[in-house]
């Protein structure tokens, strides 16, 4: 799993152009290594990633909020309040620290795509995760 | 030359778009360099700066591991004097610094980031996939990584941080694309302009080689004769320039007595006819000999003389015998038709190929004189001192300019009576040095060009002058083209209508030859010379094509004996069968005889025996410039 992370990476490494396409396939790794006590459906903000997900047909996804398992949050301002006890990932790293309740973020540091997984809320949010996802694990947002 | 130019053209093309290809090779090289370059320039200035920063660190807080760098950037006033110091470093190229520490788990963390944009925080992880970041830990030297134009970077600059020769930390310095895109918009242009050039060069050279395509597809109908399906004048134009005499023999081909199957069976059967011995000529020669249709009937065969298998000559007989042996059928005409050939086995001794034709016509001209059906071929031994003495037309025309023109008479002896019937007039030319220039040597050139019908002219004009004061009888050779030439024919008419009494004196010896082709014209000709009072002989008769019926319907006076048939009488039995018929033949039609050639006492006697009316050759007199009497004779 870790290689095709790897070769995710790489792969955006030289088809830059495409960046949101690889952030797509990113998040859809990401997700399918995590696991519920229930069935996850992905819900997000961003609409354009929502309808590139639901065209990827990987993951399961519903364009309403409350019927969601997992939000995935470009923006924490239009995170509604129905929808703010749900399984949240961000994709801003300062995001991480603005809503407590996000798990994880998927962002651009540098130019380069970073993962990051905050172990003690994963672990509060019974959510479990596979061993790929596991170096991308941290103890707190710095 | 079609192909010749359009090949350079398309080599020149080729080589200009090399040069070009290799202009732009080397422009694309020189920006590489430049980048190259550019990158050592910046690469070795940030590696200064970053060995001085190195040093300014690890000299203040006396770092002896990782851990001590960590804890040197804990302290959020050293970090922040620190990024301070490294963001001096920043500029529209260099768009990131940072610096990184690896963790207990091998993961790479920000202790400190000089960025203005998309900074990290303190201890932030960063995920690298580079092999370069863990490389420097082992080698302990600078790494470069180019990015391949990763979110606008260039290359990546990672610089240790070494303390107690350990790496404890690195420096991380992103570098843009900016400068080396404003080299590439300046080159763009230069760039451009070669790839136009490029590309257009390369339209030229499809269109030269579209044009050669269509030259070669075209090239097999612009040499080849639609009727006989051999190659034309345009061929043999196409390859003298680069034929190599000395590789062949040329040799002359005509169609003998073609004009009467044009004439007997029409012209649709004429061209058959060609056709069909185009095809035996095809059949009958190899691979390596070029056939060309010349003209007409003539053909022009260039046969290779390298091969060892068989000479020119024998390729020729071949090539004859062939052609007599076939039957053409034409609209259930049966149709023979026989080849004469004149043969120049060595034209490279020429002075080009025109000339070697030249020869080999002459040789064909030769072959049909001598009666058709055979090959002539040029003997260089004998003929040079023909050709070395053989005169143009400008000595021709200079003669007659010079008024050096004049006649010896040959008597023509009549044995019965023991009397001069006739002398016949013979053109010679007074060369400068008083020397007498033979017909042979000068009137094979004149064939149909206007100086032979001014010498004709000449000719008549001085045998008029000396034959008008006296009693003698003459015979003048002309032939059908003289005869339709109107200012011969004024000449004729204005001399022998005025003066009866030469005009009946006067015996017009007419060649009996295929060149004949208007009968009906020859008769109306022969019609204006009775008319005048004039006799008219058929000279060579035997050697033509002997159209009985027109002579008999000119109502000709003489028959004058080939001399091919006369010179071998005397042991030739079939030639004295032939002679005795065309005696007999004459009488019968009313018509008197003359033999020509008569070299011999034996050929003299024999021609007795057959009642021969008039006898002519050496055995009696040879040509002279004065009039001989009878006593002069033998």
């Amino acid at each position: 799993m870790k290689a095709i992370i790897t070769l995710l990476f790489s792969s955006l490494v030289l088809l830059a152009s495409e960046t949101n396409h690889l952030q797509v396939k990113i998040l859809e790794t990401i997700i399918t290594n995590i696991h519920l006590d229930k069935n996850i459906v992905v819900w997000s903000d961003n609409k354009n990633l929502l309808a590139e997900l639901k065209k990827h047909n990987v993951l399961l996804t519903t364009n309403i909020c409350e019927d969601a398992t997992v939000i995935i949050l470009q923006d924490k301002r239009k995170l509604e309040k129905e929808c703010s006890s749900k399984h949240i990932f961000v994709l801003n790293y300062n995001s991480l620290s603005h809503v407590p309740q996000s798990f994880g973020a998927l962002f651009w540091k540098k130019g380069r795509p970073n993962i990051v997984l905050i172990e003690p809320r994963i672990k509060s949010q019974l959510i479990k995760i596979s061993k790929d996802l596991e170096p991308y694990l941290e103890e707190r947002v710095w | 030359m079609v192909k010749k130019k359009e090949l350079f053209l398309f080599l020149l093309l080729f080589l200009l778009g090399i040069f070009f290809i290799y202009v732009y090779d080397n422009i694309k090289e020189a920006k590489e360099d430049i980048f190259n370059r550019i990158e050592k320039h910046q690469v070795e200035q940030i590696s200064h700066v970053l060995e001085n920063i190195e040093k300014d660190i690890l000299d203040y807080s006396e770092i002896k591991n990782s851990k001590d760098l960590l804890y040197l950037f804990e302290n959020k006033s050293t970090r922040e004097d620190y990024e301070h110091i490294i963001s001096l470093m920043l500029t529209s190229n260099v768009k990131y610094a940072y610096i990184l520490y690896k963790d207990e788990r091998d993961r790479f963390r920000f202790l400190l980031d000089a960025s203005k944009t998309d900074k990290a925080n303190f201890y932030q992880k960063l995920d690298v996939t580079n092999s370069e970041y863990r490389t420097i830990y082992r080698i302990k030297k600078p790494q470069v990584i180019k990015q391949h134009d990763m979110e606008n970077l260039y290359l990546t600059y990672l610089y240790p941080i070494i303390a107690n020769d350990t790496v404890v930390g690195l420096f991380s310095i992103d570098i843009t694309t900016n400068i080396q895109e404003i080299i590439l918009e300046s080159i763009k242009p230069l760039e451009t302009f070669f790839m136009v050039l490029i590309i257009s060069l390369i339209l030229l050279m499809i269109m030269t080689v579209m044009q050669l395509f269509h030259y070669f597809v075209t090239r097999k109908k612009i040499f080849t004769d639609p009727l006989t399906r051999t190659f034309n004048r345009n061929y043999l134009e196409e390859i003298s320039s680069m034929l190599n005499l000395s590789h062949y023999s040329i040799a002359m081909l005509d169609l003998d007595k073609f004009k009467v199957i044009n004439d007997t069976y029409g012209h649709k059967a004429g061209d058959y006819i060609l056709a069909q011995a185009a095809k035996v000529f095809k059949k009958s020669i190899r691979d390596s000999d070029i056939l060309i249709r010349y003209g007409g009937e003539e053909f022009l065969l260039l046969i290779n003389n390298r091969h060892k298998d068989s000479s020119t000559f024998s390729i020729c007989e071949r090539l004859k015998d062939n052609l007599s042996k076939q039957t053409f059928v034409y609209d259930t005409n049966e149709i023979k038709v026989n080849v004469s050939i004149g043969l120049h086995k060595h034209p490279a001794l020429e002075k080009n190929m025109q000339e070697a034709i030249k020869i080999a016509d002459r040789m064909l001209y030769i072959a049909k004189k001598n009666g058709r059906n055979q090959i002539v071929c040029y003997d260089e031994k004998s003929q040079n001192d023909i050709s070395s003495s053989s005169k143009n037309i400008g000595f021709v025309k200079q003669a007659l300019n010079e008024n050096r023109i004049t006649c010896y008479y040959q008597p023509i002896y009549c044995n019965n009576y023991n009397t001069i019937k006739n002398y016949e007039a013979l053109v010679r030319i007074i060369a400068k040095d008083g020397s007498i220039i033979s017909p042979l040597q000068f009137l094979p050139q004149l064939r149909h060009t206007n100086i032979y019908y001014k010498l004709t002219q000449t000719i008549l004009l001085l045998v008029f002058e000396k034959f008008k004061h006296n009693e003698k009888h003459v015979s003048i050779n002309i032939n059908f083209s003289d005869l339709i030439n109107p200012d011969i024919e004024n000449t004729i008419i204005s001399h022998l209508g005025s003066n009866p009494h030469l005009a009946s004196r006067v015996t017009f010896e007419i060649l009996e030859s295929d060149e004949i082709d208007n009968i009906k014209l020859f008769k109306e000709k022969i019609k204006l010379l009775h008319s005048l009072k004039a006799k008219v002989s058929i000279d060579d008769f035997g050697s033509g094509y002997s159209n009985f019926k027109t002579i008999i319907d000119i109502e000709a006076n003489y028959l004058k004996i080939d001399g091919s048939l006369i010179k071998n009488i005397d042991t030739n039995d079939k030639d004295f069968k032939v002679v005795k018929s065309i005696i007999h033949f004459a009488h019968q039609a009313n018509m008197q005889t003359i033999a020509e050639f008569v070299h011999s006492k034996e050929v003299f006697d024999k021609l007795l025996e057959l009642d021969i009316d008039y006898l002519q050759g050496y055995y009696i007199a040879e040509p002279k410039s004065t009039l001989l009497e009878v006593h002069e004779l033998f």
